[in-house]
């Protein structure tokens, strides 16, 4: 069962809303996809991203994988716990394992991803 | 081949000891005169000496990852860097005794200090203590290389501001290091430091780490530095800096203040052409003072011959090696050609780099039309079971004939694992022909394989890609 409170988008970012600020993180599917994560990439604090643009990469034992932005704003915070153990991402994707909070810039866009059902549908289509 | 000829080379480095070795092998008589130290800066200041503490370096951080996977030790491991340098000495010794073994089992006499042409068949040797030596012969190969970096504005003073020479022999770990240039060496330098705990900050005037280098190796060797916690400061120069009793205090162009134990000097080496009597001798130098050379190694004057850094064409030991056996080939009466299309190199940041031919880039910029191939170490046995998988090879092939144009591997093992990639181009190799050769498992070069069949999809060991 993925978090209910939380949006997801088809790439496996999930994004959790609190005023204007959303924390972002990757999905239990993408970690379990990627395997034992050894390396993020982490963007700057003050960069401003579109929707769906680059966010980050993410290296694991498998692949070296791109992590996109869901939504559009600017980055105000980091997780640098994930610089010396990346291994959260595995371990707690949804909690410790958070990657950056971006300001929204157009809230809007939020409603366009997906909730945890639409999600959970999505991945057994997929499956 | 002529009768027996006497040869005089000037500088026993690489490019001048392999041809001393060489000319005696094809019977000349050969003398060989040396200022420093036979070996050259390679294997003196540079290549053996960086080499063999990189290692250790690298071997203390797989053994630390080991730690994890079930490999015990007393305590913690660290680096003695005084015990490194005195092992790093005694691989340098051995070698450089090596080679005077080699030098007496040819008979080649060799005459210590300066050598300066007289004529264009008379040399003139100055010992430290002033003694003069006359030599004469009927060819001379001017082999002096190229100096540590002498600008005007970072002048060396050996403890605050360095070289790469002095660099190879500090006792002490500093805390912290400014390395000015991203090139090869300064990327080597990076690496070393930042495995010994220092604080590494890089000055790179360029907006990029190894400006020569394929986009693909240098994106995985950027992402390797950030693990390293390697401050790049990139299309950035040193506006101002000084020297204080804290360290040096350098600002940068950006207005970034930085401060640090010491500061490497990585930019700026200088060919060796100047008080050698060329201009007496009439052997013509070029705007950065390199020696002008014919494919045959044979500068502007017959029978004077130039070949390694001083020369300009390439700053590879064996790229000298290779001239050197050129020049000798010619003046001894069967000459050959320098063709500069096939040279692997290796770059020992770690992890390693080994490449040969043209990168992506440089085979869009000439227009060629081109197919790539791709292979990541993680998808390899063997590198899964020793526990090195960052890493890439690539191939470039003509997307016609499916000739081999480039290969670029960054990973464990690259420099030596580029050679068979060398191989196949020298012989007009097709992707189709490495692909088709069996390669032994578990191994690393079945990378190599594996690429070559990513040119057509066909990798095996890949994730399907998505139509």
């Amino acid at each position: 069962m993925e978090p209910q409170d939380l949006r997801y988008h088809k790439e496996h970012e999930w994004i959790r809303v609190e005023g204007t600020k959303a924390t972002l993180g990757i999905s239990n599917f993408a970690q379990d996809a990627l395997g034992d994560v050894v390396f993020i990439d982490l963007p700057d604090v003050g960069a401003t991203l579109a929707a769906e643009a680059e966010l980050g990469e993410v290296e694991s034992t498998k692949a070296t994988s791109t992590i996109y932005s869901p939504v559009t704003g600017s980055v105000v915070q980091i997780n640098q716990e994930l610089e010396d153990h990346p291994e959260l991402l595995n371990q707690d994707p949804y909690g410790r394992g958070w990657i950056a909070v971006l300001e929204l810039s157009n809230p809007a866009e939020v409603d366009l991803l997906m909730t945890a059902e639409q999600y959970e549908a999505f991945l057994t289509s997929q499956a | 081949m002529s009768s027996l000829k006497r040869l005089i080379i000037i500088g026993a480095g690489p490019g001048g000891y392999v041809a001393a070795i060489r000319a005696a092998q094809l019977g000349a008589q050969v003398t060989i005169v040396e200022a420093q130290a036979v070996g050259g800066v390679c294997l003196n200041w540079g290549c053996i000496p960086s080499k063999t503490l990189l290692h250790l370096v690298d071997l203390g951080e797989r053994a630390r990852h080991a730690a994890a996977w079930g490999l015990t030790f007393e305590g913690p491991i660290g680096f003695d860097l005084k015990r490194m340098i005195a092992r790093k000495n005694e691989v340098v010794q051995s070698l450089v005794k090596g080679i005077s073994t080699l030098f007496k089992q040819w008979n080649i006499q060799q005459v210590t200090g300066r050598g300066e042409l007289v004529t264009d068949r008379q040399v003139r040797v100055t010992d430290a203590q002033g003694g003069i030596t006359h030599l004469e012969a009927e060819a001379i190969i001017v082999a002096t290389g190229s100096s540590w970096p002498q600008l005007p504005q970072f002048p060396i003073d050996g403890e605050r501001v360095i070289s790469s020479k002095e660099a190879l022999d500090l006792t002490e770990i500093p805390r912290s290091i400014i390395i000015v240039g991203g090139g090869v060496e300064g990327c080597e330098f990076a690496c070393l430091f930042s495995g010994l705990g220092s604080q590494v900050t890089v000055v790179e005037m360029m907006p990029r780490l190894l400006p020569t280098e394929d986009d693909d190796v240098m994106a995985i060797l950027t992402r390797e530095f950030k693990k390293r916690k390697i401050q790049l400061a990139l299309n950035t120069t040193i506006h101002d800096w000084q020297s204080t009793t804290e360290g040096i205090q350098a600002t940068l162009s950006s207005g970034q203040s930085v401060v640090a134990d010491t500061m490497l000097i990585s930019v700026g080496r200088r060919m060796n052409s100047r008080g050698l009597g060329l201009e007496t001798v009439g052997v013509k130098t070029g705007s950065r003072e390199e020696i002008v050379v014919d494919e045959h190694m044979e500068t502007t004057v017959p029978g004077v011959y130039a070949i390694g850094d001083v020369t300009g064409k390439s700053m590879l030991a064996h790229v000298a090696s290779a001239q050197g056996k050129v020049a000798v080939a010619h003046a001894l009466g069967t000459p050959q050609s320098m063709n500069y299309d096939v040279i692997p190199a290796g770059i020992f940041t770690l992890p390693e780099i080994g490449r040969v031919g043209v990168t992506e880039q440089q085979a869009n910029e000439r227009g060629l039309q081109i197919s790539v191939g791709r292979f990541r170490y993680g998808g390899l046995g063997k590198a899964q079971a020793v526990g090195e998988i960052t890493g890439q090879f690539k191939i470039i092939a003509d997307k016609q004939s499916q000739k081999i144009l480039g290969m670029h591997i960054i990973g464990p093992h690259a420099a030596d694992l580029i050679h068979e990639g060398a191989l196949a181009m020298q012989h007009g190799l097709t992707v189709t022909d490495v692909a088709d050769m069996i390669h032994a498992h578990p191994t690393l070069s079945e990378g190599l394989m594996e690429a070559a069949e990513d040119v057509d999809g066909l990798a095996i060991h890949q994730a399907r890609k998505r139509t």
